[in-house]
């Protein structure tokens, strides 16, 4: 009985033992699946609070989205301006001049001041206000410039200077770009080729004022006229430009094609002339230059003739104008900023026509008149600094010779002018030029006599450019 | 009379047997050269001794515009100053921009520095990006293909001589470029002063710092100030020239600076003929020699 009891115990123990290990067998693989079902509860956790972040994120960067909206974008963008054609615009800019004068003269009195038999003053015309013609500061021009080739076969350029007043178009004008055999041919308004100064801008010039030549025979504005010009660029190694215009003739000083009328203060007896036929102005011009090392020389000669029509309180003149020009330029380059340039021009007026007046009765009076006029302009001027140029002018009209029916009238003939001018350029857009000078070919004029009153200037000018202006010519 | 008529025709035929080209810069003058040899004859309006931005637009470039087959130009607006008023008075309608014979060279390239905003108050900048290419030996060669293709196109019959001076250009030109990519990458890390931005390209290429410019903006001359302010920034940070291009020889701002900061002005060519440059190759061997002291 004890042995069975004892195997009984040994056998139940090792039963026991064996159940005991299938229960931890149990019990590990109960863990074992708790585990993993922890592991896909945090991970569906997890996903779930992924998704929720993403849910408050914007919607993923998807490259077909992005393209989507941004060729819905394009789309949007084409149908508000489909023609839109802003790349084509032309080259814009602004060029504004302005001053600060001191003058010896009162403004009501300087206005009033004649060259004799050359220059009076003419009314002031909208839109291009005389360059510094009052005391204290004046608004010389605003001026805007246009540019850009019209087609393969054009270029086309435009300058509108405004004023106080109003604005005008100064230039206007198409130039050829594919002529064959150097030939270039230009149509509209422009600046007249004639001369060194005349074809440049005012604010190209070297000086404030315009010198005394071109003042009193191409008009304070300069020769500006309608018409068509051509040029021809020779073949040669060296540069030789030949060029031709005929213009409609408008310049008060030496070529205006419109007739007049005259009235006699007293008996208020009229006399009038029509006007000329047009064109009116034929002109031409040679220019040539060579270097002689760093010597450069540009000279040329110009001719204009024409007919001239101008009426002044009771009296007209009814002309042939011939004006010659002579012109020399040498500028001598020590290197890229610095250099020192002479240059001239000399300016001789032929003029034959008939005098129109009334004498003491009313009567109308007609005179053969002769005028023999010239003078020339003289200027050294150094650029010594990237920034600082200086320069000197003296201008002199030296011949003034008038004959009215034979007679030599008496007239003064040596009427001188000099300057001196510094100035500073922060940059190529900017300018500040300080210029001095006395004109003492201003006179009095008490009827046929006349009383000299020399002007004493300073000018402090402003130029300032912006927008795309383009470079200027040698 | 039959005879000297014929000498005229003769000499005049000559004279339009060659094919005229005019270049703006010396560097784009010798590219021309090598490829064209004895069969182009070649104008160039840059002196090597003149500011390349400041080149003065005399009537004599006018003259020889005037009869030119072809124009190669740096591009980049480097040439604003006087190229487009020497073009509008050359009456030629071949070298008019978009034609054949008119070529710009900035197209090629991948430029540098490229402003997206652009406006004067940040002084003379181009808005195309950094104009001075052709100081990274590495443009030459496609700056030469390009002007090669040109002038076949221009001028068919000596097509094949052109490629053959091409080939032969650019197999001296590559070998050349081996010794000055190893010689360059020495200097890697080297620090300088530039005066402008003129030798960026190369610079870039290479490794070498720029350290400031003295210019306070690109042309804009150096100002008190802005110097003042360099010798403070700059003052010990390891600069070992002031770099001057060879037409700026003398500059007394560079002078100055390199005084108080105690290093050396160096003078390098910026182009073929100033400073020991004889042509394009003489050009990178003198830049190299120079930067190596």
């Amino acid at each position: 009985m004890k042995k069975v009891v004892l195997m009984l115990s040994i056998f139940s123990l090792s039963f026991a033992q064996e159940n005991l290990q299938e229960l931890r067998r149990q019990l590990e693989e109960q863990r074992k699946l708790i585990r993993e079902l922890e592991k896909k509860i945090q991970t569906l956790e997890k996903a779930q609070t992924k998704r929720e972040e993403d849910r408050a994120k914007p919607a993923p960067a998807d490259r077909s989205i992005q393209l989507r909206a941004r060729f819905e974008d394009r789309l949007k963008a084409y149908q508000v301006s489909p023609f839109k054609q802003t790349a084509l615009l032309p080259d814009i800019s602004f060029i504004l001049d302005f001053s600060l004068v001191g003058r010896n003269r009162k403004d009501q009195e300087f206005h009033e001041l004649v060259i004799p038999r050359l220059w009076h003053r003419h009314e002031e015309e909208h839109g291009h206000a005389l360059l510094n013609d009052r005391r204290g500061f004046n608004l010389n021009y605003g001026e805007l410039f246009l540019y850009a080739p019209v087609d393969p076969y054009f270029d086309l350029y435009a300058t509108i200077p405004f004023s106080d007043h109003g604005a005008e178009v100064e230039e206007a004008y198409a130039v050829t770009r594919g002529l064959p055999g150097g030939f270039q041919i230009k149509v509209g308004k422009f600046r007249s080729s004639f001369g060194r100064l005349n074809p440049q801008h005012p604010h190209a010039w070297d000086f404030a004022t315009q010198p005394l030549p071109n003042k009193v025979f191409l008009g304070d504005h300069g020769l500006v006229e309608k018409g068509v010009g051509i040029n021809w660029l020779a073949p040669t190694p060296f540069y030789l430009l030949l060029g031709a215009e005929v213009l409609q003739g408008e310049n008060d000083q030496s070529f205006g094609y419109r007739g007049f009328t005259i009235e006699d203060n007293n008996t208020h007896n009229t006399f009038s002339l029509e006007d000329k036929p047009v064109p009116n102005l034929y002109l031409g011009f040679v220019k040539t230059s060579f270097d002689l090392g760093n010597l450069t020389v540009l000279t040329g000669f110009s001719y204009a003739q024409g007919k001239h029509r101008h009426a002044h309180g009771d009296h007209g003149l009814d002309a042939k104008t011939r004006l010659y020009g002579f012109d020399l330029t040498a500028r001598y380059h020590i290197d890229s900023f610095r250099y020192l340039a002479l240059q001239g021009e000399y300016m001789f007026r032929d003029q034959d026509g008939t005098r129109y007046g009334f004498n003491n009765a009313g009567a109308l009076v007609t005179r053969p008149v002769e005028r023999k006029q010239a003078g020339f302009y003289a200027q050294l001027v150094g650029r010594f600094h990237k920034q600082w140029k200086a320069g000197i002018r003296y201008e002199l009209i030296n011949k003034n010779s008038v004959r009215v029916g034979g007679n030599r009238v008496a007239t003064p003939s040596n009427l001188p002018a000099y300057y001196a001018m510094l100035e500073y350029s922060p940059t190529e857009f900017s300018r500040i030029r300080l210029q001095v000078g006395e004109n003492r070919a201003f006179y009095e004029a008490h009827g046929g006599r006349f009383e000299r009153k020399p002007v004493k200037e300073v000018i402090l000018q402003f130029n300032f450019a912006i927008g795309a202006h383009g470079a200027h010519p040698f | 009379m039959l005879k000297l008529s014929a000498l005229l025709f003769f000499l005049f035929s000559l004279s339009f047997a060659q094919l005229r080209v005019v270049a703006t810069y010396p560097w784009i003058g010798e590219i021309v050269r090598e490829v064209g040899k004895e069969r182009v004859s070649l104008y160039v309006i840059a002196k090597p001794t003149e500011d390349f931005h400041f080149v003065v637009p005399k009537p004599s470039h006018i003259a020889r515009l005037r009869n030119a087959d072809l124009l190669v130009i740096n591009g980049a607006s480097l040439e604003v100053g006087f190229i487009p008023p020497l073009l509008q008075q050359s009456n030629n309608p071949k070298i008019q921009p978009g034609r054949e014979g008119f070529l710009d060279l900035s197209q090629f390239m991948e430029l540098i520095e490229k402003q997206e905003n652009v406006s004067r108050e940040m002084g003379d900048v181009h808005p195309e990006g950094n104009p001075h290419f052709h100081l990274d030996p590495h443009n030459i060669p496609v700056l030469a293909r390009a002007i090669g293709d040109r002038m076949c196109q221009l001028d068919q019959k000596n097509c094949p001589y052109y490629r053959s001076n091409l080939e032969d250009f650019l197999r001296r030109w590559n070998t050349k470029l081996k010794d000055w990519d190893a010689g360059f990458s020495r200097l890697k890390g080297l620090r300088v002063m530039q005066y402008h931005k003129t030798y960026n390209y190369l610079f870039k290429r290479y490794g070498i710092e720029t350290a400031g410019t003295i210019e306070p903006l690109p042309g804009i001359p150096p100002t008190a100030k802005h110097l003042e302010r360099l010798k403070r920034e700059v003052g010990d940070r390891g600069v070992k020239f002031v770099v001057l291009e060879g037409f700026r020889r003398g500059e007394r701002s560079a002078e100055g600076l390199a005084q108080t900061l105690k290093v050396r002005v160096l003078v390098l060519p910026q182009d073929v003929g100033v400073e020991g440059a004889k042509d394009l190759f003489t050009l990178f061997d003198e830049i190299l020699r120079r930067l190596s002291q």
